[in-house]
C-alpha cells in the first residue's frame, strides 16, 4: 500500500481505479451469508440456541462487509467515522441490553 | 491523501470528486455522524421490539405471521441495490455521468420493488389477517420498526431520484459528487439496518417466535 503511495502517479491511479471484482466478491459473500441464515431457519430441526448464535454471527459478518468494503470503513483515514459509528452502535447496544434487562430480569 | 491527482488535467474532474473540496469532505464526515445517530434511533426501536416481541395478545405470533420466501425476496432485492449503488460510485470515479445516472436509476427501481413488496406484506397482514397497528404490543413494535425502515427506503428513493435530475441539470461536478456519494452511504446504511431486521425480526421470529 505504501509502495503504491510512494510511486505516485500511474501506480496510484491504477490502484485507486479499482474494478468491480472486489465488490462482486463482497456481494457473493453476502449472498452466501444470507443463504446460510435463511436455509438454516427454513430447514428447521437445528438446536435453537445454536441457530440463534449462527444467525447473529451471519448478520454481524454481513454488516462488517457492508461497512468495511462498501462504505470503505476499512480503508485508511476513516478513524473518525469509525468512532462515530462505534459510538452509535455502543449506545444502540446499551439501549437494547438495558430495555431487555429492565423488562425481563 | 485527497490532494488532486498529479496526472489530472486542468479543469478535469479529480478521481474522487466527492473529496476534492473541503465542503465535500465535511459533508461525508458529517454524514457519518448522522449515521451514528441513525444507529441509535434504530437501536431504540430494536430495543422496543425485542422487549415486546412476545406480547402478542390475541393476535398471531411472529412465527405464525411471517413468510420466509417474501422476506428472502426483499433481502435479495435490497442487497442487489446496495451493489448497484457501489457500481454507481465506481462510475462516478471514472467520471462517467451516463453510467452513474444509469446505476443510480437501477438502484431506485430496486428500492421501489422492495417498497412495493413491503407494502404488499403489510396490506396482507392488515387487510387479509385483520392484524393492525393496535392489535398487540408486538404488532405496534413490529410496524414501527419495519415501517421506519420502509420510510427510510422511501426517503432514499426520492432523494436519489432528485439527485439523478440534478446530475442532468448541473452535471457531475465537485458540488454534485459529494451529494451522490453521501446518498450511496445512506443506501448502504439502509441495507445494514435491513440485515438486522431480517435476522432479528423475521428469522429469529421463526426460530424462537
Amino acid at each position: 500500500m505504501t509502495d503504491h503511495d510512494l510511486d505516485g502517479g500511474a501506480v496510484k491511479h491504477r490502484h485507486r481505479q479499482e474494478g468491480p471484482q472486489k465488490h462482486v466478491v463482497a456481494f457473493i459473500f453476502s449472498i452466501i451469508l444470507t443463504l446460510i441464515a435463511f436455509a438454516t431457519v427454513a430447514a428447521g430441526g437445528v438446536n435453537t440456541a445454536f441457530t440463534v448464535l449462527l444467525l447473529l454471527v451471519m448478520a454481524v459478518l454481513q454488516v462488517l462487509v457492508q461497512l468495511g468494503y462498501w462504505m470503505h470503513l476499512k480503508d485508511k483515514g476513516h478513524m473518525i467515522p469509525i468512532i462515530f459509528m462505534a459510538g452509535g452502535f455502543f449506545v444502540a447496544g446499551t439501549a437494547i441490553v438495558a430495555a431487555l434487562y429492565w423488562m425481563w430480569w | 491523501m485527497s490532494t488532486p491527482h498529479p496526472q489530472q488535467a486542468a479543469g478535469a474532474l479529480p478521481h474522487e470528486p466527492e473529496k476534492a473540496t473541503l465542503e465535500g469532505r465535511n459533508k461525508v464526515l458529517g454524514f457519518w455522524l448522522f449515521l451514528g445517530g441513525e444507529s441509535v434511533l434504530f437501536g431504540t426501536l430494536f430495543a422496543t421490539f425485542l422487549t415486546l416481541r412476545n406480547q402478542v395478545a390475541d393476535g398471531p405470533s411472529a412465527s405464525e405471521l411471517f413468510s420466509l420466501p417474501m422476506t428472502a425476496a426483499a433481502t435479495f432485492i435490497l442487497l442487489v441495490s446496495s451493489l448497484t449503488s457501489v457500481f454507481a460510485i465506481q462510475a462516478m470515479h471514472r467520471g462517467n455521468r451516463t453510467s452513474l445516472a444509469r446505476w443510480l436509476g437501477v438502484t431506485v427501481v430496486l428500492g421501489l420493488a422492495f417498497l412495493i413488496l413491503e407494502i404488499y406484506e403489510f396490506a396482507e397482514y392488515i387487510i387479509h389477517d385483520g392484524y393492525g397497528m393496535t392489535t398487540s404490543a408486538f404488532s405496534s413494535a413490529f410496524y414501527t420498526l419495519v415501517g421506519f425502515h420502509g420510510a427510510h427506503v422511501l426517503f432514499g428513493i426520492l432523494w436519489i431520484s432528485i439527485l439523478i435530475g440534478q446530475l442532468f441539470k448541473k452535471g457531475l461536478t465537485v458540488v454534485t459528487a459529494p451529494k451522490i456519494y453521501v446518498s450511496a452511504m445512506y443506501w448502504h446504511f439502509i441495507d445494514v439496518v435491513w440485515v438486522f431486521i431480517f435476522t432479528v425480526v423475521y428469522l429469529l421470529g421463526k426460530v424462537v417466535g
